[in-house]
């Protein structure tokens, strides 16, 4: 079961990340009244191929690990509070959220432009730091993945300390 | 063995600590939201280009209405009156956009032939990312300018075949393509350092901005009754496929 719930997680975080530059044109087509359900499935499948045209390898590899370790993450988590392992702490937690958050900030830069990121900073006007940041962007994603990387281990550590009972 | 039990003291933290999902999750959906809306949202230029002025008529205006009408002065690729359109705005020195040229020489060569579908190009060079972006976008003007259509297309072609992008193309290489395509290189460096094409390039780059374009490549498919589909990033050739298809099917 758990199993399952970090493979539907990691599938919906990572079709998010790379349909993430086209969302609206997915919302359009899925509203046309004039186009038939398998069209209207037909678009979004073939775009989970921009995985191999839109992205780098070093996006598309962060990517890829930021939707796995998030499913893995969020698995965790849930068997986590279904042990009801309350009183342990829960510091891994936020820091999986604070990864993904992260990663998300680095998951705009399929093409040209990191979408979100640029989006962002334009907003407060200081859209010109990313000609500082060398890899565009992609720092973020890389935190994301560490950041998901050090929650899972502390989630884990917890987990095989389940701290009720001290012997 | 000893045995330490739990002290029953320690449930008022406990109780506090389990905030912290909640809360943590409260965030990290804020700002995925704030990510969906961000990116999604009209505004909200990444061009170096774009000054303070675009960006606020972008922010306020940018949707696919605001792209400028397909005429004789654009540079069009096949059937001028093709029911399907796709304009792309374009950056010679982004790796999608090389990628892209090649998906959509395969789309010409599938639709182009029999008249469905034309091919638009504009220009979209991020000067924030590529600095040479601008310099060949105007040397691809200069093209067309002075060797017409064809020699337009046939100068974006080896452009784009040559550059190793990102900034990655020597300027001198410039000429040597004009010569490769049959330009006269004389009139091509003229043109290049005349700034004959800023204005129209500067243009180009705003209403690509204005129609919601974020990066490059940026593409509208208009259909025959003139609905736009936005298509963002260099996709692949089956999802622009599909795309064109439900364009065609437009009435």
């Amino acid at each position: 079961m758990y199993a399952l719930i970090a493979l539907v997680t990691s599938a919906v975080v990572f079709a998010f990340a790379v349909w993430f530059p086209n969302i609206s044109l997915i919302v359009e087509i899925m509203g046309h009244p004039g186009i038939s359900f398998s069209q209207k499935l037909d678009l979004p499948i073939s775009l989970l191929g921009s995985i191999a045209t839109n992205f780098t390898l070093l996006s598309a590899s962060y990517t890829i690990a930021i939707a796995l370790l998030f499913g893995v993450n969020l698995a965790m988590t849930i068997y986590f509070l279904r042990r009801k392992i309350s009183e342990v702490r829960q510091s891994g937690v936020a820091t999986g959220f604070i990864g993904l958050a992260s990663g998300v900030l680095g998951m705009g830069c399929a093409a040209c432009g990191s979408l979100l990121l640029t989006s962002g900073l334009s907003l407060v006007g200081a859209s010109g730091i990313l000609a500082f940041l060398p890899l565009a962007g992609g720092e973020f994603g890389i935190l994301g993945v560490i950041l998901l990387l050090a929650s899972i281990y502390l989630i884990a550590k917890q987990i095989q300390n389940p701290a009720i009972c001290k012997i | 063995m000893e045995h330490e039990t739990k002290e029953p003291g320690a449930h008022a933290p406990i109780q506090t600590n389990n905030l912290t999902i909640p809360v943590a999750i409260v965030i990290a959906g804020a700002l995925i939201a704030g990510a969906v809306y961000l990116g999604t949202s009209k505004g909200a230029p990444t061009t170096a280009g774009n000054n303070q002025q675009p960006q606020q008529v972008a922010q306020q205006t940018g949707s696919l209405d605001e792209m400028r009408t397909i005429s004789k002065d654009d540079h069009i690729r096949g059937n001028p009156d093709a029911p399907v359109k796709i304009v792309e705005y374009s950056d010679p020195e982004c790796p999608f956009c090389k990628r892209f040229h090649d998906t959509m020489k395969q789309v010409m060569d599938e639709y182009g032939n029999d008249g469905k579908v034309a091919w638009v190009y504009r220009n979209f060079p991020l000067d924030q990312l590529h600095q040479k972006a601008r310099n060949e976008s105007t040397a691809i003007e200069c093209a067309g300018d002075i060797g017409g259509n064809d020699k337009f297309w046939a100068y974006a072609d080896r452009l784009y075949e040559v550059t190793p992008s990102n900034d990655g193309l020597d300027p001198a290489e410039l000429p040597k393509i004009a010569q490769y395509v049959g330009l006269d290189v004389g009139k091509f460096n003229a043109c290049l350092t005349s700034g004959k094409f800023t204005k129209h390039i500067e243009d180009d780059v705003q209403n690509a901005v204005a129609t919601g374009g974020n990066g490059t490549p940026w593409s509208i498919v208009v259909a025959a009754n003139g609905k736009k589909y936005p298509l963002s990033g260099a996709q692949p050739y089956a999802s622009v496929k599909q795309l064109i298809d439900l364009a065609l099917q437009e009435k």
